[in-house]
């Protein structure tokens, strides 16, 4: 009886990793010919714009809502801020691809790991530049990988329109985190969505024409 | 030599410019503004004004702009409602704040962030003009064309992290508050501007809901 639970062992483990992993997101996907080997985000690439949002966050079953600002402030860099509606600061951040700098943030913001899971989705919504290393055909979407450290970004970019609907962005196995955007323009995204699946966290933005 | 009398009427006209701008007052007149102030601000049982909310970071090609109604009643009832760009009304009453962001509801107790309790204090202060406490802030008034301007820096240190400076502009005929700049850094500020401002007049208890 021992002998035969010891084998059953690893499968299961093997098991509880493929269902804990979810699914892959490109696994019923066809792979295509790599059309161009770079490719440009284009909604928050101008220097010139204020991109300035209304944005709810739930996270863990609590809402928050404020003012999101972000603007491009050299080729590589986002100043980041995220203000309440009455315009006191809650955090100031400068991103680039492999750099953040702190100039504030409110003492109840002030955790390494919130931070950083910040960090990642800031860098992840500014990004303009990707190498493509493979691509899919999704049906009604191109889809290119590009590759993030460990993890991978896949890119979903409209055969109609070629506008940019969602970066999938994932390890290996499973996804961590979609960005969902909505764009009439192809210019800036009026409508922009990150969910997170590992931890309970979702972020909406709507961006508003300042007056 | 021509240079020289270049240069010392440039800066006699620069002091000149920065004077008629904004001039301290003399502790005389001071004393005068603090008393019409206050005197003021105790017969304001009820506010109702239009407001434009101006946030300013200098990294930004212009200021963030958002404008609503401001409703208030002795001794805390603080209704803010944001119409344009969207809509989001924040009460303040009985240690409660309650928020209304599009439809969606919440709830919370002041008193469960310190910070909030004495942001709360500090707008309330700041719409009625009753913010003269000495215990709590350092004040230096000054005058300019149209406003008399009270300067208040917060002697409280965790206050202080996040306002560095609040400047509350009065009207010189009614001595009440035209705007607001609450000033976090030396490169970021919010300017709230009142406008048709109606004091005194009734505002029922059922306009501070969310």
């Amino acid at each position: 009886m021992r002998k035969s639970t010891i084998p059953f062992l690893p499968i299961s483990l093997f098991v509880l990793v493929l269902v804990s992993c979810g699914s892959n997101p490109v696994k019923d996907l066809t792979p295509a010919a790599i059309e161009n080997l770079a490719y440009k985000a284009p909604y928050f690439s101008d220097p010139k714009t204020d991109y300035v949002y209304k944005t709810n966050i739930s996270v863990y079953g609590n809402e928050m809502s404020g003012i999101f600002v972000a603007k491009r402030i050299n080729e590589n860099t986002h100043r980041v801020v995220f203000t309440t509606e009455f315009g006191n600061k809650l955090l100031d951040f400068e991103i680039s691809e492999n750099d953040f700098k702190i100039h504030s943030i409110v003492e109840e913001l002030d955790r390494k790991m919130l931070i950083n899971t910040l960090v990642e989705d800031f860098r992840l919504l500014l990004r303009e530049n990707y190498q493509i290393a493979q691509q899919f055909d999704s049906g009604d979407s191109k889809v290119l990988q590009a590759k993030d450290g460990n993890d991978f970004n896949y890119l979903f970019v409209s055969k109609t329109d070629g506008k940019l609907t969602q970066i999938r962005h994932t390890t290996k196995r499973k996804e961590k985190i979609s960005l969902t955007f909505q764009s009439e323009n192809n210019i800036f995204a009026e409508h922009i969505t990150i969910q997170h699946y590992n931890i309970q966290l979702k972020i909406a933005f709507n961006y508003f024409k300042n007056q | 030599m021509k240079i020289k009398t270049f240069l010392f009427a440039f800066f006699t006209l620069l002091t000149f410019a920065i004077q008629a701008q904004e001039q301290k007052m003399t502790d005389s007149e001071t004393a005068a503004f603090r008393q019409s102030v206050n005197a003021v601000s105790k017969k304001i049982q009820s506010l109702a004004t239009d407001f434009t909310q101006f946030k300013h970071m200098d990294f930004l090609a212009k200021d963030i702009e958002t404008s609503g109604k401001m409703f208030f009643k002795e001794p805390d009832k603080l209704l803010w409602q944001y119409k344009k760009p969207y809509n989001y009304t924040i009460v303040f009453k009985n240690g409660k704040i309650l928020i209304n962001d599009e439809g969606k509801k919440s709830a919370m107790d002041v008193g469960s962030s310190k910070i909030f309790a004495k942001l709360n204090k500090l707008i309330v202060g700041s719409v009625s003009g009753n913010l003269f406490d000495d215990k709590e802030f350092t004040i230096a008034c000054f005058k300019s064309k149209d406003f008399n301007v009270a300067k208040l820096i917060p002697k409280d240190a965790t206050l202080k992290k996040y306002i560095k400076q609040i400047e509350l502009s009065f009207d010189k005929q009614d001595h009440t508050v035209a705007q607001v700049r609450l000033v976090e850094s030396a490169e970021d500020y919010t300017k709230i501007v009142f406008k048709n401002k109606v004091q005194n007049a009734k505002v029922d208890d059922s306009v501070f809901t969310n």
